[in-house]
């Protein structure tokens, strides 16, 4: 492999503008969830972009064009990588950035860069393989993704996977197989039902959306899981695809071109709530809520959820310090836990804190990947803490 | 050493509009291969839809685009141009005094280098044109005439801004240093470079209404920009004279003393973080054209 040369070819034009424009201003610092545990200058966004800026300027700089090229510096190179890889995609930089850099998705541009040099993680190759072999991310028999709906009470005979149907709900890798979330999928399927909407699974012809990959700077190798998805859905000639995982919602909005209407579960449960096809009973309970990032800060999806637990008489919605566009992650993205568990667990803590600071019963979120991350913390770490997904407290509290 | 002093004999005798232009066409050259430096790397990047497509292509839709954009929507790009790139609208919610200490510094060079152009372009060619051409002896107003006051205090009041704005940059590098802050040599010579070249500047403005002989000799910028009466329309420069009536300096050095320092200066911009004056400008007008595919 050459290494004399850097290419560049992963990255727009505008974004190494970006990385020009970052002036090192560190406004960044002060939002970011892995800096806050690390307190390392090469983990923040700005140390990246400087170490980034600096092979660039060896490579394509003033006395590159008069000496030539430098020669890679290997160990800083995987310094770099192990830095970049170590980033949760929350996209908190880009909102504090003063000059706006979308430095979320320049990182998955910057592994997209390290994927040509062939430095990016062991973990991250073994994900490849296993998406791109069984068309899931936790690598189990891809007939296995709809196994969940033995636990439903009745099942009908289609087995919710009909030949046409108005609606498909695109369940996602995590909630089909990882049993401490899958009760998300279930209760999402009886609040359609409940609802009489016309809605189908893909079943075993669901792949993954191709968001891990694309996540990991392999986003040429998610190509085919996106023309696989879209002919699926096409087939079976629906209308809507509502998803109840963000990153999958989020990856469909941004990569899939479709005209198809696309959903978050949260939005499609406010339409049926202010179609008169849900009503609640009344509960007493304080929540707060958890935004997640790729359903708030990468698809702008904050008020929906809020407006579903306003619906709800009796529920008393504590806000946390930071919400919204400044909420903090709870250490699940980015296939940061693949890379760093470690570090995955202390941005969980740091979530679990800032949620009992509020003194609420229940947290609620919008993604199984929030649930899991922050159940899988609080169970090691023995901290008392209800966790669920808005649709589980959607169905517990439907009429 | 021969050579060297006949050098300075004939630098000497040369006029100073003639000496600036020899300092000032390779200047510009070296800043805009400096630009073009960058801009070739960024070049270098895949822009969807041209992936194939070579620099100079990728530059061209770069440019229709921009242009085609921009006259869509005038109104909205001068907007955002003054609200989010000159008046910085997001650091005013994150930092008032940083916000202040930018927006001095931006505004200041903005209106500065406005008014520098328009009374530059007035007194140093118009009225040399309204000798032969009638029509532009309207531009001797600005020479001596009643737009000449404001020309001098805009540019004397605009500069001042630079120059606050400087000091409140550097009193936050150096005394309030807040926490996420990175105090690096480059910030410290581009600070120091702006507070010479402001400093220098109400010094030379001041030595020129001190030592109206200077104006007389048509020394220095003397014959660009003659000194206006001697009063608080320069109010920088006037206070400065107050201390400098007895002191002599050499014109000429005077001269080099500013404006070598300023063209280096902008040889420096493509160099330096001073960059971010083009590419944050472009990353903030990019973000915010979100708001028009929505």
């Amino acid at each position: 492999m050459n290494y004399l040369q850097m290419k560049l070819s992963a990255l727009s034009p505008k974004q190494l503008v970006e990385i020009e424009a970052c002036t090192r201003c560190g406004e960044c610092l002060k939002y970011c969830p892995v800096y806050a545990q690390r307190d390392e200058e090469e983990i923040d966004p700005r140390g990246k972009i400087q170490a980034f800026k600096s092979f660039i300027r060896s490579q394509y700089g003033l006395w590159a064009k008069i000496f030539g090229p430098k020669k890679l510096d290997e160990e800083k190179l995987k310094k770099f990588s192990e830095m970049v890889y170590r980033c949760t995609l929350c996209g908190e930089c880009s909102v504090s950035c003063p000059v706006s850099i979308d430095a979320k998705h320049l990182w998955t541009a910057l592994r997209e860069t390290l994927v040509e040099m062939g430095h990016f993680p062991e973990a991250a190759k073994r994900m490849k393989a296993n998406i791109l072999q069984t068309h899931n991310v936790s690598g189990d028999e891809n007939e296995e993704r709809v196994e969940w709906l033995e636990f439903l009470n009745e099942l009908p005979d289609h087995q919710y996977q009909k030949e046409k149907a108005e609606v498909a709900f695109f369940v996602g890798c995590v909630a089909s197989f990882f049993p401490l979330v899958q009760k998300i999928p279930l209760a999402f399927v009886e609040i359609l039902n409940k609802a009489e909407v016309d809605f189908t699974l893909l079943g075993g012809e669901e792949w993954c959306c191709g968001f891990p990959l694309i996540g990991a700077g392999m986003k040429k190798e998610a190509e085919v899981l996106i023309q696989h998805n879209l002919e699926m859905v096409k087939e079976k000639g629906v209308k809507r695809v509502v998803f109840a995982c963000p990153s999958c919602y989020h990856t469909w909005m941004e990569e899939y071109k479709t005209d198809i209407e696309i959903f978050h579960s949260t939005q499609f449960i406010k339409k049926l709530i202010d179609g008169g096809k849900i009503a609640f009973k009344e509960k007493k309970i304080k929540v707060t809520y958890h935004d997640p990032c790729d359903l708030g800060r990468a698809s702008g999806v904050y008020e929906a959820p809020r407006e579903i637990l306003h619906a709800i008489p009796g529920v008393e919605l504590v806000e946390m310090a930071e919400n919204r566009e400044q909420c903090k992650c709870c250490g699940g993205g980015g296939n940061l836990e693949m890379v760093d568990p470690e570090l995955s667990a202390a941005l969980a803590q740091e979530k679990i804190n800032q949620i009992q600071a509020t003194g609420a019963d229940t947290v609620i979120t919008a993604c199984q990947q929030c649930v899991r991350t922050i159940l899988t913390t609080a169970r090691r770490k023995e901290i008392p803490i209800n966790a669920m997904d808005i649709t589980e407290f959607v169905l517990k509290n439907m009429a | 050493m021969r050579y060297a002093l006949c050098a300075l004999r004939i630098i000497k005798s040369m006029d100073k509009h003639l000496i600036f232009y020899i300092m000032f066409f390779p200047t510009v050259i070296f800043f805009f291969w400096g630009m073009g430096l960058h801009i070739g790397m960024w070049l270098e990047g895949n822009l969807k839809g041209a992936e194939n497509a070579a620099k100079w292509e990728k530059f061209k839709i770069y440019i229709r685009r921009g242009w085609r954009g921009f006259w869509a929507r005038p109104g909205w790009y001068i907007k955002i141009l003054i609200t989010e790139v000159i008046f910085h609208r997001k650091l005013f919610g994150q930092s008032f005094f940083r916000w202040l200490a930018h927006t001095l510094l931006v505004f200041g060079f903005v209106a500065t280098f406005v008014v520098d152009m328009i009374k530059g372009f007035t007194t140093g060619y118009l009225v040399e044109l309204s000798h032969s051409i009638p029509f532009f002896s309207f531009s001797r107003e600005f020479e001596t005439g009643a737009i000449r006051p404001f020309l001098d205090f805009f540019l004397e009041f605009f500069s001042f801004l630079i120059l606050v704005g400087c000091v409140m940059a550097l009193v936050r590098r150096l005394v309030i240093r807040p926490d996420q802050l990175l105090t690096e040599e480059e910030d410290m010579t581009t600070l120091l470079f702006i507070l010479f070249l402001e400093l220098s500047g109400f010094f030379i403005e001041g030595y020129r209404i001190a030592h109206y002989e200077v104006v007389q000799a048509h020394n220095y910028l003397a014959n660009f920009t003659p000194a206006s009466a001697n009063n608080w329309i320069s109010f920088g420069g006037y206070f400065l004279s107050q201390f400098l009536r007895d002191i002599k300096i050499n014109a000429n050095f005077l001269w080099y003393f500013h404006v070598v320092p300023s063209l280096i200066w902008f040889v420096y911009i493509p160099h330096s973080k001073l960059l971010h004056i083009f590419t944050s400008s472009m990353t903030v007008i990019s973000d915010r054209q979100k708001e028009l595919v929505k």
